[in-house]
């Protein structure tokens, strides 16, 4: 995102004007000066622990995401060198339904987590997917694969909770996969993308060498890991800025209560920002202040949105199409966590 | 930016990434970030972005060869701006000094006295741990989940954990805590045990101490809750790993 300024251009005839930017730069120095002169003396201690906390809360999420994107961008840098458009048709059904259950559960061979998903799915798009398919496949497969399956039995065991998680991840999916299958024309829901393809500036020829197309995948992984990671540690920052900034317990205090109790889980999931992989670990902390109901959304929509993918989401939709990813799934949850909240015994 | 020159950044960036990550592990301040369970993740991590960099790097000394044979014209490199993004958590980890999450994370991250954190397993064999083993997680898992704590009263115990003052505690008691993270820093919480100890205005805030004693329990906001009747207190230096991993 850049923000171009066009200043009016000034035709002064006067001998040696002084360049603008030179009497900007004193005052704002002056009004630093002055700023600075006026704050506490505990304020730069404050600050200094502040931007600690920050620094920390910011490389863990960083780190912790590095090597799911590092497998999503490769696995999309895989798709585009070693499948073709025609293998994609062939597999994928063009009817929204089956497009969209299709769609949910290729999560089941392409094991990724929600950093991972968003430039895998994209690569799928521009390989011909369905756009029913490819929005049940980036809103489930952060759920509904291996590993998220493993480590949510591991938090949880093989009970209740992984069913119900499994279950409500695939219908939100479906539907908001539905939902989108009313959109006959891609262009309406996808942002145009300029350069994908600009890796192919020596297109491997069909019968390019094994070593040839892998060298292809790594090129291209390496471009998207750039281009996708700048969204992360934009979303990174944001999230450990709100978690530096703004009191967990405060907001677990307002957390009571059927309906409040779920949205707090939700509001939480957001700002949490943590990858689907690990997420059951955490929502294991809550569970004795927080009811099933209220924690199976936090578990469900979690891996759907946070601060990052919704960042990441915007570079691969229109904007409009990222509301309704954001809200459908947000209701959902929401309806599902109240109506366990007051229905489960 | 032309592409060659973007290809270069490209491949320093990842080399620089890759050094990072691979001293941070090498140096154990990796868990000052993440769970200990996930650092052979970012291993694999370090090892992919080191075959990228030579991919970049020989893609590179490729299409200078490449052009030298036919005149090529200039591709277009994706945005720069990429690349300033991808510095900055190479800044942040390199300008910030690395320091685990301590006392001054507790106003927004919370810190709790009690926390029901029991995975589907653990919670058999915790009590049959001896006492001077359990952490200050055990205990608190232990107080949480115990019904009839009656045996437990009394048994030694020696916890590690950094100083922490509250204007909730009475005389001569201080907490000795331990931030818990389940998956990074990001998800990180502070638990805290009461400690009671005739000199405990001695201790500095933030400071590392063993401390060893008697447990008792006590009612704290409603909650039954371990204390430490401390029969020692020492200094100790910051453990090599600062969190405890549930």
């Amino acid at each position: 995102m850049t923000v171009v300024i066009i200043f009016p251009v000034q035709n002064t005839t006067s001998p040696r004007p002084l360049p603008r930017s030179l009497i900007l730069s004193i005052l704002i120095g002056i009004l630093l000066m002055v700023v600075l002169s006026m704050v506490p003396s505990g304020f730069f201690a404050w600050l200094w622990e502040k931007l600690n906390v920050f620094a920390t809360v910011f490389l863990g999420i960083f780190v912790e995401a590095i090597p799911y994107l590092l497998l999503g961008t490769l696995a999309s840098g895989l798709v585009e060198v070693f499948m073709d458009r025609d293998q994609m048709s062939k597999w994928i059904s063009h009817r929204p339904i089956a497009a969209a259950v299709g769609g949910a559960f290729m999560g089941l061979v392409f094991p990724v987590c929600e950093c991972g998903v968003v430039p895998l799915t994209r690569r799928l798009f521009n390989k011909g997917l369905p756009l029913s398919a490819g929005i049940s496949f980036l809103l489930a497969a952060p759920v509904l694969n291996p590993i998220v399956v493993f480590s949510t039995a591991a938090a949880f065991g093989w009970g209740n909770m992984l069913f119900w998680r499994m279950g409500i991840s695939l219908v939100i999916a479906i539907v908001v996969g539905l939902v989108f299958s009313v959109e006959k024309d891609s262009a309406n829901v996808l942002r145009p993308v300029l350069n994908l393809s600009h890796e192919h500036d020596h297109t491997p020829e069909a019968n390019a060498s094994i070593a040839e197309k892998f060298r292809q995948a790594l090129l291209i992984t390496a471009d998207e890991f750039f281009e996708m990671g700048r969204y992360l540690i934009l979303g990174a920052m944001l999230a450990a800025g709100l978690q530096t900034f703004i009191a967990q317990s405060s907001l677990l205090a307002i957390g009571s209560g059927p309906v409040l109790s779920v949205l707090v889980m939700l509001v939480l999931a957001i700002l949490l920002s943590i990858c689907s992989t690990v997420d059951a670990f955490v929502a294991l902390g809550f569970m004795g202040t927080f009811s099933f109901g209220s924690v199976l959304s936090f578990l469900v929509f979690g891996p759907m949105v946070d601060i990052k993918s919704v960042i990441m989401y915007l570079q691969v939709f229109r904007r409009r199409s990222v509301t309704y990813l954001v809200a459908i799934p947000f209701m959902m949850s929401l309806l599902a966590g109240i109506l366990f909240n007051y229905f489960q015994p | 930016m032309p592409k060659r020159l973007y290809r270069s950044f490209q491949a320093l960036l990842l080399l620089g990434m890759c050094i990072f990550l691979g001293s941070k592990a090498a140096s154990g301040q990796l868990t000052y970030y993440i769970n200990q369970r996930f650092v052979p993740l970012t291993i694999f991590g370090v090892i992919f972005l080191a075959i990228l960099a030579q991919t970049m790097f020989s893609e590179n000394k490729r299409s200078r060869q490449h052009d030298s044979e036919h005149d090529h014209d200039h591709d277009h490199a994706p945005a720069s701006a990429n690349l300033w993004f991808m510095l900055v958590p190479l800044l942040i980890g390199v300008l910030i000094p690395a320091r685990p999450l301590d006392s001054s994370a507790f106003a927004t991250k919370g810190f709790n006295t009690n926390s029901p954190l029991v995975s589907a397993d653990s919670s058999a064999q915790l009590f049959e741990t001896d006492s001077e083993d359990r952490n200050v997680l055990d205990w608190i898992k232990l107080f949480n989940y115990e019904t009839n704590l009656a045996p437990f009263i009394g048994q030694k115990a020696s916890v590690i954990g950094f100083v922490y003052f509250d204007e909730t505690l009475g005389k001569n008691q201080f907490f000795v805590s331990r931030f818990v993270v389940s998956c990074c820093a990001a998800d990180g919480f502070a638990l805290a045990m009461i400690s009671e100890w005739p000199q405990a205005a001695t201790l500095e805030q933030d400071s590392w101490v063993l401390v060893k004693g008697v447990v008792k329990s006590v009612t704290l906001n409603d909650r039954v809750v371990p204390l430490i009747q401390a029969e020692s207190v020492q200094a100790v230096p910051e453990p090599e790993q600062p969190y405890l991993f549930p």
